[in-house]
């Protein structure tokens, strides 16, 4: 059977960062996290695509451990396989050592016909993760995907841009991201699979495992390096109004005058 | 006609950045990016070199556009597989020219073409790459480029251990600005054995019925939030930008909500403006937003609440209800 690896994301709630002031990476073991909401709908996607080619997916994450609960939903959802990807060695990775890991580890998971990731993570938000790691397979990638279907052995895929809809053709294996907002309705996990998956665990991959280079990987083997995070205030620097609308209509036409917005 | 060079003698060296083309048209993000990276070619003694791929130079009709730009130089590559956007092709082009020219740095608009091209240049060539970078600044002769993150009100510092330096920049981030001499212009001539295959098939391509906004690039914008608290009080916003030749911006909730188009959305998810006015009606000012817009240049906030950050960052608050002011603002210019 076909294989499609479909590739999610543990993300921190929003708000709940912290950020290591030595490493200047975010803290992420002890972070609340959530499924990235945009790989929900690359998850919507590669079920629909099982349900209609009888694919069979295996989902995979990078991560700490702590987001073993997402390959667990996400198999409720439909998946058939689960891996993780983890090791300390790969923390405070930036795009490029990411896409390394989940390059060599998808090579291992061969043959595939289709690796389908979400647009962009809602922390880093980069959207860099699907091309980098296209790049380093080989592969082509194509972003902002809205539909995908087969015809014959071949992948057609519906691209959206600013300037309109492209269909594209392409022999497997390719990578998608999937544009968010495709699917009005997501699919919840099945209670059945739910409890299936319950005494399940998914398959871990280590550096050694995948016979990785050490230098390429976590922060170390990042070339993007962040050198200072800060947060950022805002001190009040204006003119403050209260009063009847139309005293406030008043004042906010005159300052339109004054900017030659209207005239006189 | 424009003199022909071989990759070799291309200056070497230089800051590169990718001009998005279009069915014969430049993005006007070509011309905003090169104003920041005009100032980092000052400051480091570096030519920047706007780089247009297109299927013939015919077709092109932004010439004199160009002509005006602060770039020093215009690469143009012409060949007839170069007529639609493929991403595996156009990034083997990219390479090619970082290969053989060694370039500073390579920037891309953070255009939906720049997402996709950059990471897969920075893939192939094993290179660091910053995300919608919206300022950039040397010290110690390095370039340093600044960008939100999300998680948090998180604004990053970052550098890239590996040249070229490679970024893309956020729409809208930075102004169009205009050079007194113009580039010049060559044409690349690609290597003999240059293999011009892609494994992408471009079967229709169907245009977007609707203009796309010209929000980045607006002088004026009258932009809403969820106090508007409804999408007939939000739609009202549209009389009003006609009358002040604004254009409509919008919060991440009101277009998660159906009242405006998501293109209209202005922030982190959204664009990047820098009008000369900026009007807010019932927004929070969350950094998610306001890092698309604190650059305006006067910044005029609506708000019941007088705590909202929006209204702490404005010059000019306003503390009143959004849809009476709004009302009451159409009407008074109707007179
Ligand atoms: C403050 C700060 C700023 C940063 N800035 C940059 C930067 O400018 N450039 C840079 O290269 N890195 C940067 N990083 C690092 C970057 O956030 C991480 O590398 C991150 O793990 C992957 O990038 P992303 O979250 O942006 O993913 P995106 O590329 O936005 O994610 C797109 C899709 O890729 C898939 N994907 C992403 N990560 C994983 C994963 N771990 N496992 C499985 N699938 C995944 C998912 O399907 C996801 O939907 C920054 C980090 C911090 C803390
Ligand atoms: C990963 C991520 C990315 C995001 N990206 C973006 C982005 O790109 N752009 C974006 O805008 N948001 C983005 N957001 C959302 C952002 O965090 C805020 O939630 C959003 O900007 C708030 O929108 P708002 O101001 O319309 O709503 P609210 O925060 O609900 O604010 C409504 C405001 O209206 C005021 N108000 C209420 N009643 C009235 C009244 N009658 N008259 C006047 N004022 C009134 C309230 O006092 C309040 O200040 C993102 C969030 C996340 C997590």
């Amino acid at each position: 059977m076909e294989k499609i690896i479909l590739c999610i994301k543990g993300v921190p709630k929003p708000g709940t960062v912290k950020v290591d002031p030595s490493t200047h990476t975010l803290k992420r073991d002890s972070l609340e996290l959530i499924l990235n909401p945009p790989d929900r709908q690359a998850v919507e996607m590669a079920v629909r695509l099982k349900e209609n080619y009888g694919f069979k997916i295996t989902v995979v994450t990078m991560g700490p451990p702590n987001v073993i609960p997402f390959l667990k939903e996400v198999y409720g959802i439909g998946a058939d396989e689960m891996v993780l990807l983890s090791d300390r060695a790969f923390a405070g990775a930036d795009t490029l050592a990411t896409s390394y890991v989940l390059a060599e580890a998808i090579k291992k998971l061969s043959p595939y016909s289709l690796v389908v990731m979400g647009l962009k993570s809602i922390d880093g938000e980069t959207s860099q993760v699907p091309a980098e790691t296209a790049a380093l397979l080989g592969l082509p990638s194509i972003t902002n995907v809205k539909t995908i279907v087969k015809e014959g052995n071949n992948w057609i895929l519906i691209r959206q841009t600013e300037y309109g809809e492209e269909e594209l053709e392409l022999e497997p294996p390719v990578v998608a991201s999937v544009l968010p907002e495709v699917f009005d309705y997501l699919r919840p996990p099945s209670l059945k699979r739910l409890l299936e998956v319950k005494e399940k665990d998914p398959l871990v991959f280590t550096a050694q495992d995948l016979r990785l280079s050490p230098e390429k990987l976590g922060l170390n083997g990042s070339p993007t390096q962040v050198v200072e995070v800060f947060e950022k205030k805002f001190e009040a620097k204006g003119q403050v109004v209260e009063g009847e609308p139309s005293f406030l209509v008043e004042k906010l036409i005159s300052v339109l005058e004054q900017k030659g917005i209207i005239h006189p | 006609m424009i003199e022909k060079k071989n990759l070799e003698e291309l200056e070497k060296g230089s800051l590169l950045a990718f001009g998005e083309i279009f069915n014969g048209k430049i993005h006007p993000s070509a011309i905003e990016v090169l104003t920041p990276l005009k100032e980092l070619g000052l400051k480091l003694d570096k030519k920047v070199v706007l780089i247009c791929l297109m299927d013939n130079f015919k077709s092109f009709q932004d010439l004199e556009v160009l002509k005006k730009s602060v770039a020093d130089e215009v690469w143009m590559v012409c060949h007839q597989e170069l007529v639609h956007f493929k991403d595996d092709l156009y990034a083997e082009v990219l390479i090619e020219i970082v290969k053989t020219t060694s370039p500073y740095g390579l920037f891309f608009p953070a255009t939906s073409l720049g997402c996709a091209l950059a990471p897969r240049i920075a893939g192939k060539l094993n290179l660091g790459l910053c995300a919608h970078v919206n300022y950039l600044e040397v010290e110690d002769g390095k370039i340093v480029m600044v960008r939100p993150t999300y998680g948090e009100n998180i604004i990053a510092k970052l550098i890239l251990k590996t040249t070229p330096v490679m970024a893309t920049l956020s729409i809208g981030a930075f102004s169009p600005s205009f050079g007194e001499k113009e580039p010049k212009f060559f044409e690349v001539a690609m290597p003999e054995g240059f293999n011009w295959a892609s494994k992408i098939k471009v079967r229709k391509f169907k245009p977007s019925v609707k203009q796309p906004n010209r929000l980045s690039t607006a002088k004026v914008v009258v932009a809403g939030g969820r106090g508007l608290k409804s999408k007939e009080n939000f739609e009202k916003l549209f009389e009003l930008a006609h009358m002040l030749k604004a254009e409509v911006g919008a919060t991440r909730p009101v277009c998660y909500e159906g009242w405006v188009e998501e293109d209209r959305m202005i922030g982190v998810s959204g664009v990047t403006v820098r009008p000369k006015v900026y009007i807010g009606f019932g927004i929070s000012g969350a950094l998610q937003h306001t890092v698309g817009m604190e650059n305006s240049e006067f910044i005029v906030a609506v708000n019941t609440d007088k705590e909202a950050p929006l209204v702490k960052m404005a010059h000019l608050a306003l503390i009143g209800d959004a849809s009476q002011v709004l009302d009451l603002l159409i009407k008074k210019l109707k007179k």
